[in-house]
C-alpha cells in the first residue's frame, strides 16, 4: 500500500466537490447574482422563514443589491453570538426584551427617520414602547402572542374550557388530557403563563410569587407529555397532541397543516382571558453594519403595506402595519388570536429582561422544576 | 463455527435495520405529497423541485460538504500523528490535549473559539474558522481510534523492518501505515459525520452571509419540518456515497499494482 | 520496545508529535484558558461578561474576579444530582452500544476483505444525512399512533400489562442516544478486531476450546483496547448532548448538556456555564484516567 492512498481519497473527494457542486448550484444562481457587485450586499440576521421569498426578490430588484440572510432560532442564540463580538450584520430582528438588551449594550445604530417616510403606516399602539422610547432605534416588524392551541373537536367532546390557562395548570382538567399536552420549553414563557394564571404580572419578579408559580407548574407537570418549542406544531396537526402552549404563528401553521391534509378535526387557538405575552419583533441596525443606506431602504420597503402583508399571509404573524390590513387575507385579518381587539390588547404584556441575579435564580428554579 | 456465524449474521441484520429504518422514513417522506411527515399520501417530486430552486439551501449543502471534507482531512492527518506519537513515545501532555476536546461540551468549545478568533486573533469569521473549529474537536476521535489499533500490536513487525535496513520513513510507509489504515479510514469517516452534523460550534464560528446546512436545517425546523429538509438529507447521503465510491475507484486505479501485503515485505 | 539512536529518535518524536501539539495548543488550550478565566468572572448585566475593570462611568454591578460560579454550583445538591443522572444515562448508553456493536464489528472484521469497506461504509452512511432529521424520524417511529407503538402495546397487552407511551420518555432518550452514538462504538471495535490473527483462534480450536471459550479467552481480551476506546467515544459525547433529550425527552429528562446549553443560550450566564463545563470535563477526565489505568492493568496482565 502506498501512503499516497491515504491522501488520495479525501483529496480526490475535495476536488470533486470543489468542481462539481458550484457547477450544479451555479445554474440556479446565475439569474440572481447576475451583474450585482459582491460588496453590494445587505446582511440580515433573521429568524428562518421570517420574510416571504417574493418580497426578497422584489427588494433585490429595487435596490439592485443582494439580501443575504443569516439565521437564528432563538433571541438568546443571536445575543450570545453578538456578545462574543460577532460583526458584519446590518439588520437584526430581535424581540422586545432582546432589543432592550442590545440598546443598553450600545450595540445599535440610531435610525435616520428622514429615510423612513413609510413609518406613518405603523399602528401607534406598537410605537413608543417601554423598550425604545420615541423609536430611536427600532421599527416594529411583526408580533406573535403566546397562547393555547387545541384540537377543537376533542376538547369540545371532553367539555374543557379553552379560554383559560387553567387547562394546562389545573389537574381536574388535565386528568382528561393526560400525556396529550405540551408546554413551551422556555423559563420565561412558562413562568409568564403561570404568573398570569395566578393573577400576577408576567414580569413579576417577587420571589414568593415565583415560588407559587413554580409550585403550580410542578403540580401540573406529571400530566404534560413534554416541554416542546417546535414539535408541537406537527404533533397537534396529526392529532397526537390535544392542547399545546405555544406561539400564535405556530398554531396558525398547525391549523393550516391539519386542514390541508384533510384531518377530521380542526386546530383552534385562543388567548386565555387571564392575559398573555405579546412578543413584538423589530428591525434594528447593528452598529457593525457596513450598509446603513441599504438597511434604511430595506426598512422603508418593509413598512410598505403590501410587502408587510406578505409575511402575515405566509406565516400568520401579527402585523403592526395599518397599511397592510387591506392586503391581508380576511380569515387572518379577522382572527382575534392573531389580531387582538383593543379590549384583549390591554391584557397582553411584553416580557422585560431580568437582571443577572434574577436570571440565575430563575434558572435554578427551572432546573428544579425539570428535575422533579 | 457455522452456528456462531448465523447468530452473528442475524444480530448484524437487526443492527443494520436499526440504523436504516429511521433513514428509510426520511427518504420515503421526501417523495411524499404532504407537507406533514405523518402518513403516505402519494408520490411527488415537488420537494426536490423546490429544493433545486432554493439557491440558499444548495449553497449551504456545498459549504457544509467542503467544510466536512477539509476538517476531516485535517483531523485525520493530525489525529493519526497524535495517535502514533502517543503510542510510540509514551507522552504525558499530548494525550490530555487530544482527549480533552472530546470531553468538552461543544457549546463551550463554540463560545471559547468565537471569543478567541474575534478577540485574540482578530480573525474574520468564515469557512476557515469553521474548518479550524471542526478540526479541533475531531482530532481526538481520530487519535483515540488510531491508538486503539496500535495497542497490543506486534512490535516485532516494526523491529523486523528496521533490522532489514528499512529507513524510518520506509518503515512508516510500508509497515505502519498499511497496518493502521482501517483505523485511519474509520477516523476520517467519524470526523466527516461529526463535522457535517454540527450545529452549535458551526453557529458560533460562522461568518456572515454564508449559509451552512446544519444552521439552515436547525433554524428551519423551529418552523416545523418540511419534506424539503428530507430531500436535502437524502441528496446529501447520495452525494456522499457517490463521492466516496468515485474516490475509492480513482485511488485504487492510481495505486493498483503497487499494493503489497505488509507481511510479505517483512518476510522478504 | 524499539531501540534507536537517541538523537534520531528525538527528531522523529518532534516531527510526529509537533504538529498536532502545536495545533491544539493554539486552537484548544488558548480558548480553553479564556473559558477558565470566564468561570471566575461575573455575568454581564445584559449578557456576555461583566468587564474586569470598572468602566469610567460607573454603572451599578460587580467587576473583577470571583469564585461565585463555583460557590453557586456547590450551594445546591441539585447540580450534583444532574451530574449523577447524566453519568447514569451515559453509562447505560455505552453498555447498550457495546452489546449492539460487538457482534456487528466482529462480523465485519471476519468478512471477506473486499466486503469490509463496504460494510463499514454502510454503518456510517446514515450519518451523512442530518442529525436532527434522523431524530425527527425517531419521533415518527415512537409516536403514539405509530406501527411500532401499536406493536409494543399489543405485546404488553397480551401479557396483561398497561399500554405505555414511548415518545417523550427516558426510553426515547436512550434510543436516540444509542442511535446517534452507535457508529462511534462500531468503528473502534472493528478496527481492533480486524487485526486479530485468525491462527490464534484455530490454535484454540485445535486445543479443543468451545466457541464460547474461544471468544471469552481469546477474542474478548485482545479486543479490550477497542472496547475502551469505543466506550470513551460514546460515554463522553453523551454527557454533552442536549438535542436528544430536548426533542425526544419528556418533562423530566434534563441532562447536564441541557443545563450547560441553558447557561449560554437561555440564562446568559457564561461564568456558570463555563464552571459547569469545567466541572464536567474534570469529572470525565478522572473517569477516563481511571478507565485507562484499569485498561492498562487488564490488558497488561494478559499480554
Amino acid at each position: 500500500m502506498n501512503p499516497r492512498r491515504l491522501l488520495a481519497l479525501p483529496l480526490v473527494s475535495l476536488l470533486l466537490i470543489a468542481l462539481l457542486i458550484p457547477f450544479v448550484t451555479g445554474c440556479a444562481r446565475q439569474d440572481q447574482d447576475g451583474a450585482r457587485v459582491a460588496g453590494n450586499t445587505l446582511h440580515l440576521f433573521n429568524w428562518n422563514n421570517y420574510i416571504a421569498p417574493q418580497t426578497i426578490v422584489r427588494f433585490e430588484e429595487l435596490c439592485n443589491c443582494k439580501l443575504a440572510q443569516d439565521y437564528y432560532s432563538d433571541n438568546e442564540e443571536m445575543l450570545a453570538k453578538l456578545a462574543a463580538g460577532a460583526t458584519g450584520h446590518d439588520l437584526i430582528v430581535p424581540t422586545g426584551n432582546a432589543m432592550d438588551t442590545l440598546i443598553r449594550q450600545g450595540a445599535l445604530k440610531p435610525l435616520d427617520k428622514s429615510l423612513l417616510p413609510n413609518l406613518k403606516n405603523i399602528n401607534p399602539a406598537y410605537l413608543d414602547t417601554e423598550f425604545d422610547r420615541g423609536n430611536k432605534y427600532s421599527v416594529p416588524y411583526a408580533y406573535t402572542l403566546t397562547l393555547l392551541g387545541f384540537n377543537a373537536e376533542r376538547i369540545k367532546e371532553l367539555g374543557l374550557p379553552t379560554d383559560t390557562w387553567a387547562i394546562i395548570f389545573e389537574p381536574e382538567y388535565l386528568e382528561k388530557i393526560k400525556g396529550r399536552v405540551t408546554v413551551l420549553d422556555s423559563q420565561r414563557e412558562l413562568m409568564a403563563a403561570a404568573l398570569k394564571y395566578l393573577g400576577y404580572s408576567a414580569n413579576d419578579t417577587d420571589e414568593g410569587h415565583w415560588k407559587q408559580a413554580s409550585d403550580l407548574i410542578i403540580r401540573a407537570k406529571p400530566y404534560w407529555a413534554a416541554f416542546s418549542n417546535t414539535s408541537y406544531i406537527k404533533e397537534l396537526a396529526i392529532g397526537n397532541l390535544w392542547v399545546a402552549h405555544g406561539y400564535s404563528n405556530d398554531m396558525f401553521q398547525a391549523a393550516l397543516d391539519a386542514t390541508k391534509t384533510g384531518r377530521r378535526f380542526t386546530i383552534g387557538y385562543s388567548t386565555p382571558k387571564e392575559g398573555a405575552v405579546l412578543a413584538l419583533d423589530s428591525l434594528v441596525l447593528h452598529r457593525s453594519g457596513h450598509r446603513p443606506d441599504l438597511a434604511h431602504q430595506f426598512i422603508n420597503f418593509m413598512l410598505d403595506g403590501k410587502n408587510s402583508a406578505e409575511l402575515t399571509n405566509l406565516i400568520g404573524s401579527g402585523n403592526p402595519n395599518t397599511g397592510a390590513m387591506q392586503y391581508i387575507r380576511p380569515e387572518i385579518a379577522n382572527n382575534k388570536a392573531i389580531f387582538p381587539d383593543a379590549e384583549l390588547h390591554n391584557r397582553l404584556e411584553m416580557l422585560h429582561d431580568l437582571d443577572r441575579k434574577k436570571r440565575r435564580l430563575l434558572s435554578r428554579l427551572w432546573t428544579e422544576i425539570k428535575l422533579r | 463455527m457455522r452456528r456462531g456465524n448465523i447468530w452473528l449474521w442475524s444480530m448484524a441484520v437487526l443492527i443494520y435495520a436499526f440504523l436504516y429504518i429511521p433513514l428509510a422514513i426520511v427518504v420515503l417522506y421526501s417523495f411524499n405529497d404532504s407537507r406533514l411527515n405523518a402518513e403516505w399520501v402519494g408520490f411527488t417530486l415537488s420537494w426536490y423541485q423546490a429544493l433545486f430552486n432554493n439557491t440558499e439551501m444548495l449553497t449551504a449543502a456545498r459549504n457544509s460538504l467542503i467544510i466536512a471534507f477539509s476538517a476531516s482531512l485535517g483531523a485525520t492527518v493530525l489525529g493519526t500523528m497524535a495517535g502514533l506519537a502517543i503510542h510510540r513515545y509514551k507522552l504525558k501532555v499530548l494525550p490530555i490535549l487530544v482527549f480533552t476536546p472530546v470531553a468538552m461540551p461543544e457549546i463551550l468549545l463554540g463560545v471559547s473559539l468565537l471569543l478567541f478568533f474575534l478577540q485574540v486573533l482578530n480573525l474574520t469569521l468564515g469557512m476557515v474558522s469553521i474548518i479550524i473549529a471542526h478540526t479541533t474537536f475531531c482530532i481526538g476521535f481520530v487519535a483515540i481510534i488510531v491508538r486503539a489499533r496500535l495497542q497490543g500490536m506486534d512490535e516485532s513487525l516494526f523491529e523486523a523492518a528496521r533490522d532489514l535496513g528499512a529507513s524510518r520513513w520506509q518503515t512508516f510507509r510500508l509497515v505502519t501505515l498499511p497496518l493502521i489504515m482501517p483505523a485511519v479510514v474509520a477516523g476520517a469517516l467519524m470526523s466527516f459525520t461529526l463535522s457535517i452534523d454540527d450545529f452549535v460550534i458551526t453557529f458560533f464560528t460562522k461568518g456572515v452571509g454564508e449559509p451552512i446546512l446544519p444552521i439552515q436545517i436547525y433554524t428551519m425546523i423551529k418552523v416545523a419540518v418540511t419534506p424539503e429538509v428530507n430531500a436535502i438529507s437524502t441528496l446529501l447521503m447520495l452525494l456522499t456515497l457517490v463521492m466516496i465510491i468515485i474516490a475509492a475507484r480513482l485511488e485504487s486505479r492510481a495505486s493498483s499494482g503497487r499494493v503489497k501485503m505488509p507481511r510479505e515485505i517483512v518476510k522478504q | 520496545m524499539i531501540k534507536e539512536a537517541p538523537r534520531e529518535n528525538r527528531a522523529a518524536r518532534y516531527l510526529v508529535s509537533g504538529p498536532p501539539l502545536l495545533f491544539l495548543v493554539v486552537f484548544f488550550v488558548a480558548p480553553t484558558l479564556i473559558m477558565i478565566l470566564t468561570s471566575f468572572r461575573f455575568p454581564g448585566e445584559f449578557g456576555g461578561l461583566a468587564p474586569i475593570a470598572a468602566p469610567a462611568e460607573k454603572i451599578s454591578g460587580e467587576y473583577g474576579f470571583t469564585p461565585e460560579a463555583y460557590q453557586f454550583f456547590f450551594s445546591d445538591v441539585l447540580y450534583a444530582k444532574i451530574f449523577l443522572k447524566s453519568f447514569g444515562v451515559a453509562l447505560a448508553t455505552t453498555l447498550i452500544c457495546l452489546i449492539m456493536a460487538y457482534p456487528l464489528a466482529l462480523l465485519i472484521a471476519r468478512s471477506e476483505k473486499r466486503f469490509r469497506n463496504l460494510m463499514v461504509l454502510l454503518v456510517v452512511l446514515p450519518f451523512a444525512s442530518n442529525f436532527l432529521i434522523r431524530i425527527y424520524a425517531w419521533m415518527i417511529i415512537l409516536g403514539p399512533e405509530s406501527a411500532f407503538s401499536h406493536f409494543v402495546n399489543a405485546i404488553l397487552g397480551a401479557f396483561g400489562l398497561a399500554p405505555v407511551t414511548l415518545l417523550f420518555s427516558p426510553f426515547a432518550v436512550l434510543v436516540g442516544m444509542v442511535y446517534v452514538h452507535l457508529p462511534f462504538m462500531i468503528l473502534p471495535l472493528y478496527t481492533n478486531l480486524e487485526k486479530h490473527d485468525a491462527s490464534l483462534l484455530d490454535a484454540a480450536q485445535d486445543l479443543g476450546a468451545t466457541a464460547w471459550q474461544r471468544f471469552w479467552r481469546v477474542t474478548w481480551p485482545l479486543s479490550l483496547p477497542g472496547v475502551f476506546s469505543g466506550s470513551a467515544l460514546v460515554f463522553i459525547p453523551v454527557l454533552g448532548m442536549f438535542a436528544v433529550p430536548d426533542i425526544l425527552g419528556g418533562t423530566g429528562d434534563i441532562l447536564i448538556g441541557n443545563l450547560i446549553k441553558d447557561q449560554f443560550l437561555g440564562t446568559r450566564d457564561w461564568p456558570f456555564g463555563s464552571a459547569l463545563s469545567i466541572m464536567l470535563t474534570l469529572a470525565v477526565l478522572s473517569v477516563a484516567g481511571l478507565a485507562t489505568w484499569f485498561a492498562r492493568s487488564a490488558t497488561g496482565q494478559r499480554a
